[in-house]
């Protein structure tokens, strides 16, 4: 059922879920969920909240392990691609150390994440998501929208082979929110494969391939145009409801 | 003033214990097990009867009363020489060694312990108020009692006595206290999930709060210390670098205890009603407040996986009888307070499960 510890670099998908099953208690999060994600590209993983997304991302990241069904991660078990430090996971909250400076905070993932050049790459992250005038700052005295960066900063610092992104621009300003993208663009260009959840549809157009999601099932899979094609809708959110309606 | 919200509040708070059910059962079954212990400990008679040897070679009353007084229901009497029973008193097989001198009688204790002292004194008095019953007119009253200690005296008050257990309890409530809410931080803000999704490992985490606590429950143990010994002036016979020794891993293993609590508990209010579940039944049952020897024997076997237990033994042993690092005693207790320490380290790493959620 799970794949065996050692990972596969050569892999065309970063993520491959078959069947992939998760129960809290009486509530089936993921319900035989099937996706298969490529090495390189920017997948949406789309859906209203409750629907599995975050469970989904929590068992990429090796937080759960599935009930059922098969969950390959860079070609290996997902624990196994997070020990070896390939992938970043950026929580929906900021989860950082707020009584820490944001130079501290850095510093301290990359110290978990054996990064090398540790000041190189906190000023690089830092400049990427437009923060580095408050390297010295004390996260508590940062707006929210300010932690959300530093957040992603962190989870850059290492240069995971896979970024996971849960709900990322959410108090995020619009302008940043461009510059975001365009950052994960560049990072897909360079190989970087990203998963990144939202529940809002424009921003669905800006990645490669799109999982729609619900009830813990991918409704369908493919690029935006594709599916408003196959639901005969003129865009993605009426896509999305026919597409739940007719299952 | 407008009822209606006021009610509004209460039924919020209502509401939301409904909800957590953990709280609400600590809420009852917190004092329920607190009272127990209260119960048990000092609403059964747990008068112990002390073992005495009397000393033959100084006990110059008549062979008949000599007897009585071995027999005496009030003691476990035996009959030895003044020596051995000095030897056999340090080396704390008996409670007490009495002799004649003159008319007094002297009643020689270990003294380490008031309260046990007190029970002592008082079950050899009585042995010898039933002895001489009828005999007091032969022999024209009684002879005047004087009680010697090996240890403590005259010039000890009672925080002399008290300060060596009052010394560990302090150390380990705050500290333990501050790592179990300080770990819980780390699952409330979610950073415990974006470290468990670092190839950080559960021991190491552990392992690094525990250096990272130790070092404050380290310095805290060293303020405590010198506060008593040079502002409190409370006497002590050991050398400071032992007493040190003993706290320093006593600490250590509250921080493990904390952080194994912290695992338990899903929020700052859960981890605050843990405390009493764990520190009282310490206070009640290390030898705080009342000798372990006279706990009943079923509360025994819970006095002796306590921590507080081994520390409060180690503490007064060296800071009252003046007892060395390497005395057997202080290093089993030392010993078992690391064992302790080890244990509540590996119980928190296997309670920090990968599914943190």
């Amino acid at each position: 059922m799970f794949p065996a510890d050692e990972l596969n670099v050569e892999t065309e998908f970063a993520v491959d879920a078959q069947g992939v099953r998760k129960r809290f208690g009486a509530i089936e999060a993921l319900r035989g969920l099937d996706l298969a994600i490529r090495a390189g590209e920017i997948y949406g993983l789309l859906g209203p909240n409750g629907s599995g997304k975050t469970t989904f991302i929590r068992c990429v990241a090796g937080l759960l392990r599935p009930e059922g069904g098969m969950l390959t991660v860079l070609g290996g078990a997902p624990s196994a691609a997070v020990s070896a430090g390939r992938v970043g996971y950026m929580t929906q909250a900021a989860a950082l150390y707020g009584d820490l400076s944001v130079d501290e905070n850095l510093r301290f993932f990359a110290a978990l994440q054996g990064v090398a050049h540790a000041d190189e790459r906190i000023v690089e992250a830092l400049r990427t998501v437009d923060l580095l005038d408050r390297q010295r700052s004390v996260v508590n005295t940062l707006s929210s929208g300010m932690r959300t960066r530093v957040s992603l900063a962190a989870t850059l610092l290492h240069r995971p082979s896979l970024l996971l992104l849960d709900e990322p621009t959410v108090g995020v300003d619009p302008l940043l929110r461009q510059e975001f993208w365009a950052y994960f663009r560049k990072l897909a260009a360079s190989g970087t494969t990203l998963l990144v959840s939202s529940h809002v549809m424009d921003e669905a157009s800006r990645c490669d391939r799109l999982g729609l999601i619900r009830a813990g099932a991918v409704l369908a899979e493919g690029t935006a145009n594709e599916l408003v094609a196959r639901a005969g809708t003129p865009d993605l959110e009426s896509a999305f409801l026919a597409l739940a309606e007719a299952r | 003033m407008n009822g209606h919200r006021v009610r509004a509040v209460a039924k919020r708070i209502v509401l939301g214990f409904r909800r957590d059910r953990r709280s609400l059962g600590l809420l009852f079954v917190a004092p329920v097990v607190v009272l127990s212990l209260v119960g048990a400990v000092w609403g059964v008679a747990t008068e112990r009867v002390p073992t005495v040897v009397v000393a033959t070679d100084r006990f110059n009353f008549p062979a008949p009363i000599v007897d009585r007084f071995v027999a005496s229901s009030a003691i476990h009497g035996r009959r030895g020489t003044f020596e051995e029973g000095l030897s056999q008193l340090r080396d704390g097989k008996v409670d007490a060694v009495v002799w004649l001198e003159g008319t007094t009688l002297h009643i020689q204790i270990e003294g380490a312990d008031p309260l046990e002292s007190g029970s002592i004194g008082g079950a050899i008095q009585k042995a010898l108020a039933d002895t001489l019953a009828g005999a007091s007119v032969l022999l024209g009253g009684g002879p005047a009692v004087q009680v010697d200690q090996l240890y403590g005296g005259p010039d000890y008050s009672i925080l002399d006595y008290l300060a060596p257990v009052l010394v560990a309890f302090f150390a380990f409530f705050f500290i333990f206290l501050l790592s179990a809410v300080s770990f819980l931080r780390e699952r409330t803000t979610g950073t415990l999930e974006r470290l468990m999704a670092t190839p950080l490992r559960r021991a190491e985490l552990v392992l690094g709060y525990l250096a990272g606590f130790s070092f404050f429950a380290l310095l805290q143990a060293i303020v405590i210390l010198l506060f008593t010994v040079f502002v409190l002036k409370v006497h002590y016979r050991g050398t400071l670098a032992t007493i040190f020794i003993v706290e320093a891993v006593l600490v250590i293993g509250a921080v493990s205890l904390g952080l194994l609590v912290s695992a338990a508990a899903r929020n700052e209010l859960q981890a605050v009603q843990f405390v009493p579940i764990v520190l009282l039944p310490q206070v009640f049952l290390s030898g705080l407040l009342i000798p372990v020897d006279q706990l009943p024997d079923y509360l025994r076997p819970l006095s002796a996986v306590l921590p507080l237990t081994y520390a409060n033994e180690a503490l007064r042993s060296v800071m009252i009888k003046g007892y060395e690092l390497a005395d057997p005693l202080v290093l089993r207790d030392i010993g078992i307070l690391v064992v302790f320490g080890l244990v509540m380290a590996v119980g928190a790493v296997t309670s920090i499960r990968r599914e943190v959620a």
